[in-house]
């Protein structure tokens, strides 16, 4: 089912979904229904477009097995179409007055175009009248109500100026239709005026004006209503719902939707008695008459589901929507659009692209939406950067922080296994997992130990705010910092900032022999940095790292002697600081 | 609906014991009774290629998991050795997808005396934690403190349960009010023994595990446990396999696990029967859920794997059956409809090599992710 076209329906049906949720949470009252109205005819017009899209790949396709598949998904769309028309009749678009059969004629006309295509036929020939199929194509016309074509083909005829058909064409220029009629005229008085045509008809027929012309006869018969006629006429409607709209047009022009189902049963009769078996898709319409909404989507579901469950989505959707579906809760915790709404939305997310689309549907799921998205989220394999943060997108106009965070944990790990420190450092905070970055950071700080170089600067530099998400990263940014200004020549302004990073006890003890090794060239220089104040600061933290690590019984952690020479080295640094210091701040300058 | 199906041999020397795909769905881990692990990975072409196999046990592997990809690309396996084993992935910057990658040991668990029949990682919620079910009737949880350090990892209980353990399955809701749970399946042969599933749950007042239900209605050996996601629901559904498939619905009473259970007190539970299959028509292997818990999935000693769904009105009935090669199947599903299944036909004297078939649906049919083993060994 996921071919081209169906991407194409599922994509615009989304479009026109999500207009109509929202139409649905802003408008109300008859706005709304013609809203409603609206997206049920766009559904419709989808619909229609792809299942032309599939009959031409079909014509042009090569391969036989392809071809019959593709009017397998034909022959579905088609019936869909049909069930969907003909619900929209009954529950959607449902007119003020209740009658309905003007929209069930344009819904037979757009469903059974055989008639109209004799009829171009027909009026191509050269001598219509000859055509053998010219009264088949009249009869099929009357069937649909289209008078004016049958006046039409009728004046085409070589008798058309005898007098039974012109009596016939009277007869027809007269009839009473309620398209033309409904603004006008109420349901009771177009009834009227109707049974007093339909008088007419049949008091010409007995006075046997037609006894010439046994098609004409027939013709008139059918006007009349006659019941029998219809019986014949069965072969040229082809199934029981288009026998039965023409049934209604001309005996019950005024009939009401619930009053349908009487007249349905007998039309199905006609129709299995021939031996016709009824298939599920007149299971479906009929169950529709019966205003049984759950058993057609029941049914739908079952019959129409195998390829996808788009069509009673979309469907229950339309319907909940109208207030035509019983919205209680069912065991499982939710309704029934719900349910199919799911349902569709899950089988959506194994697609590589359309599962965008899936989520979106969740979204307008309210009880159990936001867990499937969740846990879908969570189980999606995020193969590159760029689907991590489509994803990431999507939590966050969601507001799931937790599914960010996890997502961002999930890359951080991943770039810790391939060896790129930096691209997991930047995970690894977005995240705001705190534990994660500061191994990540001693990891950082221990390469720099070693190797005295500093990568991934570029990060620590435009981290900002960031940083103070674990200490060790406060510290490493701080350092970097340090370098900086030191290499700039800011000695003054280096010198503070490494003061400040001793004094905040921010860098592991492990790291302050460094950092003391870092402050010698400016303890060094000739001009005082570091004035007394600081130096006795400098001292006593020496002092306490000298205490530190003399106190550590654990003789694998004792200082060599080369550290310790180190740390005499230092002390050596810092007295001969202080002593420039205290001679520099008491000196007097001389302006 | 399932078209395609891809076999592709494994080259294991023995039976494979059992399949598991990871937590996106791209790569797959097998184990053996050629003691060895075999690791696959699915490339863009949808074909899979093995990146990594070793020797991981000195006896029959039987089990093998895969954890939260948060914590990195780390298995755990079990086997008749008795112990289990954590394994994690290294990958240097050289490394790319295809090539070899190589897994090291971070730690094995040793406390078992007796074949070690089934590892489970804990929910990601819980934290690191990992189960393990001996045949000499203990559940072991093992901690990891340090998620960035895997090889330090402490038992923090046992569970005695009276009866060998085969199989055993962590309750996945997330639901801030569900205790942590465990079932615990028994392949303990005599019918007197009692219920052969019983379900222990962690009291954090008490800071132990105890058992809250014992399942009686199970009275055959049970080869396999899994609960369903629960996004919601006001139940836990389980599903066993043992002589044939069941359903069962656990649903706190009481608070109706709205609230956390007060103190020290024991939850109750009623439990019930929500289905039992007989379909296989023999025993059934492995069950697995997908990621939604709408469609179980099992396979069975007849050599077919079969799919459940629940209609909106709660009932279950079979939607697919799928045959795999031989007899003997082990299956997965996987995130996005997969189907996994290892079979491994049995000639009559030699072990054949391990074949694992992939069956692939179409996509359509409403369910996505589900991680399901089902499989048939003897």
């Amino acid at each position: 089912m996921h071919t081209s076209i169906t991407r194409k329906l599922v994509n615009e049906t989304h479009n026109v979904f999500v207009m109509l949720q929202g139409q649905v949470a802003s408008s109300t009252g008859s706005n709304l229904q013609s809203q409603m109205v609206m997206s049920s005819k766009q559904y419709r017009a989808i619909l229609k477009a792809c299942s032309m899209d599939l009959m031409h790949m079909a014509e042009t396709c090569e391969d036989e097995g392809e071809r019959e598949s593709f009017e397998d998904q034909i022959q579905i769309f088609e019936m869909i179409q049909l069930i969907w028309g003909f619900c929209q009749i009954l529950f959607i678009e449902v007119t003020p007055d209740g009658l309905l059969l003007n929209q069930l004629l344009d819904w037979i006309k757009w469903h059974f175009t055989d008639g109209k295509r004799l009829a171009v036929d027909i009026l191509h020939d050269e001598i219509p009248a000859e055509h053998p199929a010219y009264w088949e194509a009249i009869f099929r016309l009357l069937l649909q109500g289209e008078v004016d074509s049958v006046r039409k083909l009728l004046s085409l005829n070589t008798s058309n100026q005898n007098e039974a058909f012109l009596s016939v064409d009277e007869l027809l220029r007269k009839m009473p239709q309620w398209a033309h009629y409904h603004h006008a005229l109420s349901a009771a008085e177009f009834d009227m005026k109707w049974r007093h045509w339909r008088d007419e008809c049949q008091r010409r027929l007995e006075e046997g004006h037609y006894v010439a012309f046994p098609n004409l006869e027939t013709l008139v018969m059918v006007l009349c209503g006659d019941e029998n006629v219809f019986a014949e006429m069965k072969d040229m409607c082809g199934s029981w719902y288009h026998l039965l709209v023409s049934k209604m047009l001309y005996q019950n022009p005024t009939v009401r939707a619930p009053d349908l189902h009487h007249y349905a049963e007998a039309c199905m009769e006609e129709f299995t008695l021939s031996g016709t078996r009824m298939g599920e898709l007149d299971n479906i319409l009929l169950a529709a008459i019966q205003f049984d909404i759950h058993q057609v989507i029941k049914d739908s579901s079952a019959f129409l589901s195998t390829g996808s469950w788009w069509f009673v989505s979309h469907f229950t959707d339309l319907l909940h929507h109208c207030g035509q579906l019983d919205t209680q809760n069912l065991a499982y915790g939710s309704n029934l659009r719900e349910f199919l709404l799911l349902e569709y939305a899950s089988s959506l997310m194994s697609h590589k692209s359309l599962w965008q689309v899936g989520i979106d549907y969740l979204d307008y799921c309210s009880v159990f939406g936001r867990t499937y998205i969740t846990q879908f989220i969570n189980h999606m394999s995020l193969d590159n950067e760029k689907k991590a943060h489509k994803l990431l997108h999507i939590c966050e106009e969601r507001n799931m922080q937790e599914e960010v965070q996890t997502i961002c944990k999930v890359m951080g790990m991943k770039s810790l296994r391939r060896g790129k420190l930096g691209a997991a450092l930047s995970w690894f905070l977005r995240s705001r997992d705190v534990t994660a970055t500061s191994k990540l950071t001693e990891r950082l700080i221990m390469e720099y130990s070693k190797t005295g170089q500093f990568e991934y600067t570029d990060i620590l530099d435009n981290l900002g705010p960031a940083m103070f998400l674990s200490n060790r990263l406060t510290f490493l940014v701080k350092y970097r910092e340090f370098h900086k200004l030191y290499e700039s020549g800011e000695t003054n302004k280096a010198a503070s900032l490494l003061l400040s990073l001793l004094e905040a006890r921010l860098a592991p003890r492990t790291f302050w022999i460094t950092l003391f090794k870092d402050a010698t060239p400016l303890l060094e220089s000739k001009e005082v940095i570091f004035n007394s104040g600081q130096t006795y600061v400098l001292m006593h933290c020496l002092e306490e790292l000298r205490h530190e690590l003399d106190a550590k019984t654990d003789i694998s952690q004792k200082l060599t002697d080369m550290e310790k020479d180190k740390l005499d080295l230092l002390q050596l640094c810092l007295t001969r600081n202080l002593s420039k210091a205290i001679k520099a701040e008491g000196t007097v300058k001389t302006s | 609906m399932f078209s395609a199906s891809k076999t592709f041999p494994t080259a294991h020397e023995d039976l494979i014991h059992d399949v598991k795909y990871d937590f996106h769905g791209k790569r797959m881990a097998s184990c053996s009774s050629d003691h060895s692990v075999k690791i696959w990975d699915c490339d863009e072409e949808d074909q899979w290629n093995c990146t990594a196999a070793w020797k991981a046990h000195s006896g029959s592997v039987w089990r093998v998991t895969w954890c939260h990809p948060e914590f990195g690309q780390v298995i755990a396996t079990c086997s008749f050795d008795r112990t289990a084993a954590i394994w994690e992935e290294l990958l240097g910057e050289q490394s790319r997808e295809g090539k070899q990658s190589h897994w090291v040991r971070r730690t094995s668990l040793v406390d078992s005396r007796t074949s070690v029949t089934d590892v489970k990682f804990a929910p990601r919620h819980l934290g690191l934690l990992l189960a393990t079910c001996s045949a000499d009737c203990v559940v072991r949880i093992y901690e990891a403190h340090d998620v960035m350090n895997l090889s330090q990892w402490s038992l923090q209980h046992e569970i005695q349960c009276g009866l060998s353990c085969s199989c055993l399955a962590w309750n996945p809701s997330m639901f801030r009010f569900h205790l942590p749970m465990i079932a615990v399946g028994s392949d303990d042969p005599s019918s007197t023994a009692g219920g052969k599933v019983h379900i222990y749950e962690y009291s954090d007042a008490n800071r132990k595990w105890r058992k809250v239900e014992i399942i009686s209605m199970v009275t055959d050996s049970v080869h396999d446990l899994a609960f369903a996601p629960n996004f919601g629901k006001p139940y836990h559904t389980l599903a066993v396999a043992s002589k044939d498939l069941s359903l069962f619905s656990i649903k706190p009473i009481g608070n109706l696990g709205k609230e956390p259970v007060s103190g020290g007190a024991i939850s109750k539970f009623d439990m019930h029967r929500i289905a039992e299959f007989t379909e296989h028509d023999s025993k059934v292997w492995r069950v697995s859920w997908n990621v939604f818990g709408t469609v179980l999935c099992s396979s069975g000693d007849d050599g077919c794997v079969r799919l459940w769904k629940a209609n909106y009105m709660g009932s279950w009935k079979c939607i697919e059956v799928m045959r795999g090669n031989g007899k003997k199947s082990e299956q997965q599903l996987e995130p996005k409809t997969t189907v996994v299944t290892a079979s491994n036909n049995q000639n009559i004297r030699s072990p054949p090599p391990g074949i694992m078939n992939i069956k692939r649906n179409s996509g359509w049919p409403s369910f996505s992710t589900n991680a399901d083993k089902g499989k048939l060994y003897y």
